[in-house]
């Protein structure tokens, strides 16, 4: 190996450590593939291909081949069991130093904000200067298994020591055991799906078709024009000949959008008041997303750029099994408390990044939001109010991108940066700060402020 | 209750025995045609009787309970209650075993079971009664632990057609159908579901086997065992904190299998929560019931 170890050898130390000064992690960049859709270009491609290209890409723009950065976090929400060292995987396929330690980490589609969460605590807690944050997913590589009969036969079996006993464990096999078992995209305690549970929410909060169309169609006009503008040409690697979101519909319209048909909902009495089509709902992606997180000392002594610094995050989880909030309704709760610990309102942020699992659910938690009596009585806070939407998913959100589930966190934090830069440079003195709301499964949300 | 003759099991009984032995006593009583009129005067009794680590855990896997060493109230019900059916397989049982419809189910868990405890089993037949469309009859089960009762199920069964001059005046009619819960869940039963409740609880009732065996009784196809729709229930729910509640549950319409059943729960008056499953696109109710905490 021609890598170098980019650290200096410590001193062994005869005093005890001091108490930690915290400091802000500084958000130094990002790089994501495209996203593609499920069965497209991205079909051959593995978790561990696409976030070696995500991270290979990164590691080339900021010139860090052969540095040894203090962790690589990453994750996958669909991961195959060969993949239990997926992140540490990838950065030997990287060119880091082979001396970079890795984690991986899973929080549904909350991981790689999740992911930026943890590398960015420790290097606020000065246990790292530097890190890359980041999360992969294929729809298309799905892990398939073999069902539960038949993985307890085969175990036995190779314990088996005699034919008569491995017949006999065989013969016990039906038909039915032998179909392979796809992941399901379904809760494991209410066996609904995401889409069915959202249905019930948008049903709970009264929340139109219009309403759901008009959030898409914003979506895709300003992912495309972002696009147009160059806004990703350094936010971005080419991958298997993808060079834009393969979800991107820059000629939709609202015309085409009203003529979908509900997809989500359908059943029981209501079915005829359905409102989810597959045009307000996010499309099954493949896709990888990094950050790059150091100190600011680290990144001025590469001559690195500081887009933004992570302020804090706060993680929800709501009782969706017993139905007493909609499943993806943990940024109602994630959002007011992350916002008074820091005492913010929603006038702090010049942009608000909600990630659209579905346009119901932006809209359904921007509801409860500026709800007075249900954020008293859930959250116990007072309503933050009503947003600004000129300031919401202004690059475009997973309607048009897709989303990856573990690499959507990544892309946001990476596009907020961004954002946030950009608005300083012209704005000059004061913080800008942004905000970033991403409901995962299981009932739960992670919320993160960054601060230009 | 008091003048019951006690008889004690050296083991529980294995519910296939005992389908086999109903099976039996149809034949006999097709030939004898004259029944018993009035409920057997005795509390069958097993000692020591132990979970099962094996059995706990596939048990836990299915119905979506916790992996803890902790007996859910419904897996006391699968160890308990083949001692109530040896009641109703006796040769003087009134009613026929098989065929009879399990309307209703009440549990009272007063504190958790746990594997390796040493529990005592006791069952018995009451409350023989006239019903709309036949004879009802509450099994009742008692699991205690060094002399302490810590789950008492009552079991309602319905012998249809059947009409006893001995019993009861029944009650009358059938009560108004409660508002149902929002929906909070949706089941996908596979066609299996049966027979992998079968597997774990060893009610292998062909009614709920396969759809030739189901034919046999009536049935188009399979039907899902109430007591795993009651149990799942129990598992979505959750056992109250310090696990002493009242779970009941009642059966409408059987469901066939594979089907869809939507579920919902909502919090009741005074802690816990009501459930019910029903057809989203018939409305027909499956089931109703309650888990609610009771200290």
């Amino acid at each position: 190996m021609s890598k170098r170890n980019g650290a200096s050898q410590s001193q062994p130390s005869t005093q005890s450590s001091p108490t930690p000064q915290t400091r802000r992690a500084a958000v130094v960049g990002a790089n994501r593939l495209p996203f593609g859709k499920a069965g497209g270009t991205y079909s051959s491609a593995s978790n561990l291909d696409m976030l070696t290209a995500a991270l290979s890409g990164l590691v080339a723009r900021y010139g860090l081949a052969g540095e040894r950065l203090g962790e690589v976090t990453a994750g996958a929400v669909l991961k195959h069991s060969r993949d239990f060292n997926l992140t540490r995987e990838a950065v030997l396929g990287a060119s880091l130093s082979a001396q970079t330690p890795a984690s991986d980490v899973q929080r549904a589609c909350g991981t790689s904000l999740e992911s930026t969460w943890s590398v960015a605590n420790k290097i606020a807690l000065g246990q790292i200067d530097s890190g890359i944050a980041g999360g992969t997913d294929s729809t298309s590589d799905a892990p398939i298994v073999v069902s539960d009969r038949l993985r307890r036969t085969l175990i036995k079996l190779s314990r088996a020591k005699t034919v008569p006993q491995r017949l006999q464990l065989l013969a016990g096999l039906r038909p039915g055991d032998l179909v392979p078992v796809a992941p399901d995209v379904a809760e494991p305690r209410t066996g609904l799906s995401m889409g069915e549970h959202q249905a019930l929410t948008t049903r709970q909060w009264g929340i139109t078709r219009e309403a759901q169309d008009e959030i898409a169609l914003a979506s895709h006009h300003n992912l495309a024009a972002a696009y147009d503008r160059g806004f990703f040409d350094d936010l971005l690697t080419p991958y298997r000949g993808l060079t834009r979101d393969e979800s991107l519909r820059a000629d939709t319209s609202a015309d085409k959008l009203t003529k979908l048909k509900p997809v989500f909902g359908l059943k029981g009495g209501d079915g005829a008041k359905a409102t989810m089509t597959a045009g307000n709902s996010t499309p099954l992606s493949d896709g990888a997303a990094t950050v790059l997180l150091a100190s600011d000392e680290w990144a001025a002594e590469r001559g690195l750029p500081v887009l933004a610094h992570v302020v804090d995050a706060e993680a929800a989880a709501v009782d969706f099994v017993r139905g007493e909030d909609g499943l993806l309704m943990g940024g109602a709760y994630a959002v007011p408390r992350l916002l008074h610990r820091n005492g913010l309102t929603l006038d702090d942020f010049a942009f608000l990044e909600i990630h659209e699992a579905f346009a119901s659910t932006v809209l359904t938690t921007i509801a409860a939001w500026a709800d007075e009596d249900w954020s008293q009585r859930k959250v116990g806070l007072p309503a933050i109010g009503e947003i600004d939407r000129s300031r919401l998913n202004v690059t475009g959100s997973s309607l048009a991108a897709g989303h990856p589930f573990a690499a959507t966190g990544a892309r946001i934090v990476g596009t907020l940066a961004k954002l946030l830069a950009e608005k300083k440079a012209t704005q000059g003195e004061g913080p800008v700060r942004g905000l970033i709301s991403v409901c995962a499964a299981g009932g739960q949300a992670v919320a993160m402020i960054l601060e230009a | 209750m008091a003048d019951m003759t006690e008889v004690r099991l050296t083991q529980v009984p294995s519910l296939g025995s005992l389908y086999a032995q109903a099976l039996g006593r149809l034949a006999q009583t097709v030939m004898a045609m004259r029944p018993a009129t009035a409920l057997p005067q005795v509390r069958y009794v097993v000692d020591g009787v132990h979970a099962d680590a094996d059995q706990l855990a596939a048990y836990q896997q299915l119905l979506g309970e916790p992996g803890t060493d902790v007996l859910p109230a419904g897996y006391v019900h699968v160890l308990a209650f083949p001692v109530a059916m040896a009641v109703m397989a006796r040769a003087d049982f009134p009613l026929p075993l098989l065929g009879m419809v399990h309307l209703a189910n009440t549990v009272e868990q007063r504190s958790p079971g746990r594997l390796g405890d040493r529990l005592d089993v006791r069952a018995w037949a009451e409350g023989l009664r006239a019903h709309r469309v036949g004879t009802q009859v509450d099994l009742v089960t008692e699991v205690s632990r060094e002399g302490e009762i810590l789950w008492r199920g009552v079991s309602t069964y319905l012998a249809k057609g059947k009409k006893l001059a001995s019993a009861a005046p029944g009650e009358p009619g059938e009560r108004p159908e409660a508002a149902l819960p929002p929906v909070t869940g949706q089941w996908k039963l596979r066609a299996d579901v049966g027979r992998r409740y079968a597997a774990v609880s060893g009610d292998r009732n062909p009614i709920h086997l396969s759809a030739l065996t189901a034919k046999l009784f009536g049935f188009p196809r399979a039907i899902a065992h109430g007591m795993y729709t009651a149990s799942r229930a129990l598992a979505t729910v959750g056992a109250p904190g310090d696990e002493a509640f009242r779970w009941n549950v009642e059966f409408g319409k059987p469901v066939l299998l594979p089907g869809t059943v939507t579920f919902g729960l909502a919090p009741a008056e005074g802690g816990g929560h009501t459930y019910a499953g029903w057809d989203a696109r018939s409305g027909k109710v499956y089931f109703t019931g309650s888990v609610i905490a009771t200290s």
